[in-house]
């Protein structure tokens, strides 16, 4: 399948900061999903796809063509950026309707396609209010507006579900994945896995400006599940319970937290712990139980380490 | 669908006019709300209610006297650059700050007609204000003399065109400075005071290099000022010998190609120049 975005040997370097190391990627139409932990290099990347930045080394092409000040290329480019930035002053419609005029659509044109991305976003009941009165989910279901609202063939979304709330997050999950099935390539960023999950397939996973691995988001989850979690229970009888699990097969390690009363339990086999985990506490009283392992830095780093 | 599936790229006009339009209001849209307008508004005011007051004392200052003071000095010297400085030094560094220049980037334009789109409507809107100030202290000064019609206000038409080219050459000197340092606005009091100033009103070939220089030499030869007004002028400015001074097509030409200059070199600037966006996650 010929690829819509290319890095070829693309590096990029802030000073003596490394924000993309020797990347190669070619990405298909379709959407793609962009992982990878805070300060992974996911911006920069989609930086450097939307010609605002110039690699340091390598080439970066989308839809076969140089990106940097190619204003031919912007039209059939969108770009959802991540910072939460407006002319706070104009209405929703205005700031998109303005985006579209930037793109060169006509007088009608831009007032009719705003009307549409408006529309598609689920903000026409709202899009003659000031954005400075906007919620946060109204501020990115406006942003993905202005990056659709020209009718582009490649979509850049930087982080676009980032402090939404349950409905606005669904609507815009629903709203990519249309995108994506109407013909036009999506590459979403996200630092969360289940997020990427819900929109596609197919994820590229980065860390620390490198590429860490591509492909369907099963042979990711694989590796990730090679990962032995690290499971806290905090509870009264700690010590009683940490004798108990000691004799389970699909406990990998058990570490003493005393400052919160609690256990530090590692396991390969998290579905199956948790299923068993009520028979095993037995008169021990857990208090709290959470994953470690919520923040995916510790499972990138492990996957850098493989 | 594929990239080879896929239509083939568009090749767009190499200008988007209709892009540059949106662009052109979008800026003055920006110039005009907020509170730098306002600000600016209630300085503007100072001088012309300083007018007022001086002209009904029960010894009124005399017009003339007023007219060197306010338009002649006050004007050229502070309103006019800091009104240029405030708008032009921002052109880019307010966008990059308000992380809204990404918006821009990634359109149809390309980036040094990006950069000279905002600073022409920047200079449009710096102009339009300093001619709203000329006329209102022409107004303030000449209300109830009986020259208002006559002489003041066909004057204040011809001291809002020298202003404009004024500005033109300051709006491109802080739009440099705008993008050449982070700190354009200390840098253009700076220079506003030194050069504007001191040079400026210092007798030697140096005083060449300023606005303020071929903003005077236009005055003494363009507006008819009355005799002991011009004498005054001459004097204070140290011009005494107009045959000594540039023509009046010679300053016209001087402000407008070195606005031009510095404009398409700052343009090339910001063509080369990225503009990293810091997000929450430092990426």
């Amino acid at each position: 399948m010929t690829p819509i975005i290319e890095f070829d040997g693309v590096s990029k370097w802030y000073g003596n900061v490394i924000g993309l190391n020797k990347l190669t990627l070619h990405v298909p139409a379709g959407v793609t999903g962009l992982l990878g932990p805070n300060g992974a290099g996911k911006s920069t990347l989609l930086q450097l796809a939307t010609g605002q930045l110039r690699p340091s080394q390598g080439t970066v092409r989308v839809l076969g063509q140089h990106v940097w000040d190619n204003p031919a290329l912007n039209r059939l480019v969108g770009l959802c950026p991540e910072q939460d930035a407006f002319y706070e002053w104009m209405t929703g419609h205005d700031f998109v309707r303005t985006c579209a005029r930037l793109s060169g659509l006509g007088r009608n044109e831009a007032t009719e396609a705003a009307d549409r991305a408006m529309e598609t976003v689920g903000m026409t009941e709202n899009m003659h209010r000031a954005i400075r009165g906007y919620s946060k989910g109204m501020r990115q279901r406006t942003k993905l507006a202005q990056a659709l609202v020209h009718g582009p063939r490649v979509l850049f979304l930087d982080e676009p579900l980032t402090g939404t709330d349950p409905v606005a997050r669904r609507d815009l999950i629903e709203v990519i994945r249309g995108l994506g099935a109407t013909g036009c390539s999506v590459l979403v960023s996200s630092h969360v896995l289940h997020e990427i999950r819900a929109l596609t397939p197919r994820v590229v996973l980065l860390h620390r400006g490198r590429l860490v691995a591509e492909g369907h988001v099963r042979e990711i989850r694989d590796l990730i599940d090679k990962h032995p979690h690290r499971i806290v229970l905090v509870c009264d009888k700690y010590r009683d319970l940490a004798a108990k699990l000691a004799a389970c097969d699909d406990v990998d390690g058990i570490k003493f937290l005393d400052r919160e009363s609690g256990l530090l339990v590692e396991t390969r086999q998290p579905d199956a712990f948790y299923a068993r985990l009520p028979g095993l506490a037995g008169g021990v009283a857990v208090r709290e139980v959470y994953s470690e392992d919520d923040n995916l830095e510790a499972v990138f780093k492990y996957l850098v380490s493989k | 669908m594929t990239a080879t599936d896929a239509p083939p790229v568009r090749r767009a006009p190499p200008i988007e006019w209709s892009a540059l339009a949106a662009l052109f209001a979008l800026t003055v849209r920006q110039h005009t709300h907020g509170r730098r307008v306002l600000v600016l508004g209630l300085l503007y005011l100072l001088p012309c209610a300083l007018a007022v007051l001086l002209r009904n004392l029960s010894r009124p200052a005399p017009a003339d006297a007023l007219e060197f003071a306010l338009v002649f000095a006050i004007l050229p010297h502070g309103l006019a650059p800091l009104t240029a400085l405030l708008y032009a030094a921002g052109v880019v560094a307010d966008e990059v700050e308000e992380q809204t220049l990404t918006y821009l980037l990634t359109r149809s334009v390309p980036r040094w007609l990006l950069y000279l789109t905002k600073l022409l409507a920047t200079l449009c809107v710096t102009t339009a204000l300093v001619a709203v100030a000329v006329v209102a202290l022409y107004v303030a000064i000449y209300a109830g003399t009986g020259e208002l019609w006559s002489v003041a206000l066909p004057r204040a038409g011809r001291v809002v065109v020298i202003m404009a080219l004024a500005q033109v050459g300051y709006c491109a000197l802080f739009g440099f400075m705008g993008l050449a340092t982070r700190r354009s606005l200390l840098g253009g009091i700076a220079y506003i005071v030194a050069v504007e100033g001191f040079i400026a009103n210092t007798d030697f070939v140096g005083r060449a290099l300023t606005v303020v220089y071929y903003v005077r030499t236009l005055a003494l030869r363009w507006l008819d000022l009355p005799a002991g007004l011009l004498r005054q002028c001459q004097q204070s400015w140290g011009m005494t010998d107009l045959d000594k001074l540039p023509s009046s097509g010679e300053c016209a030409l001087t402000l407008l190609v070195f606005g031009a200059v510095v404009s398409v070199v700052s343009a090339l600037m910001f063509a080369r120049s990225e503009f990293r966006v810091k997000t929450p996650g430092s990426d």
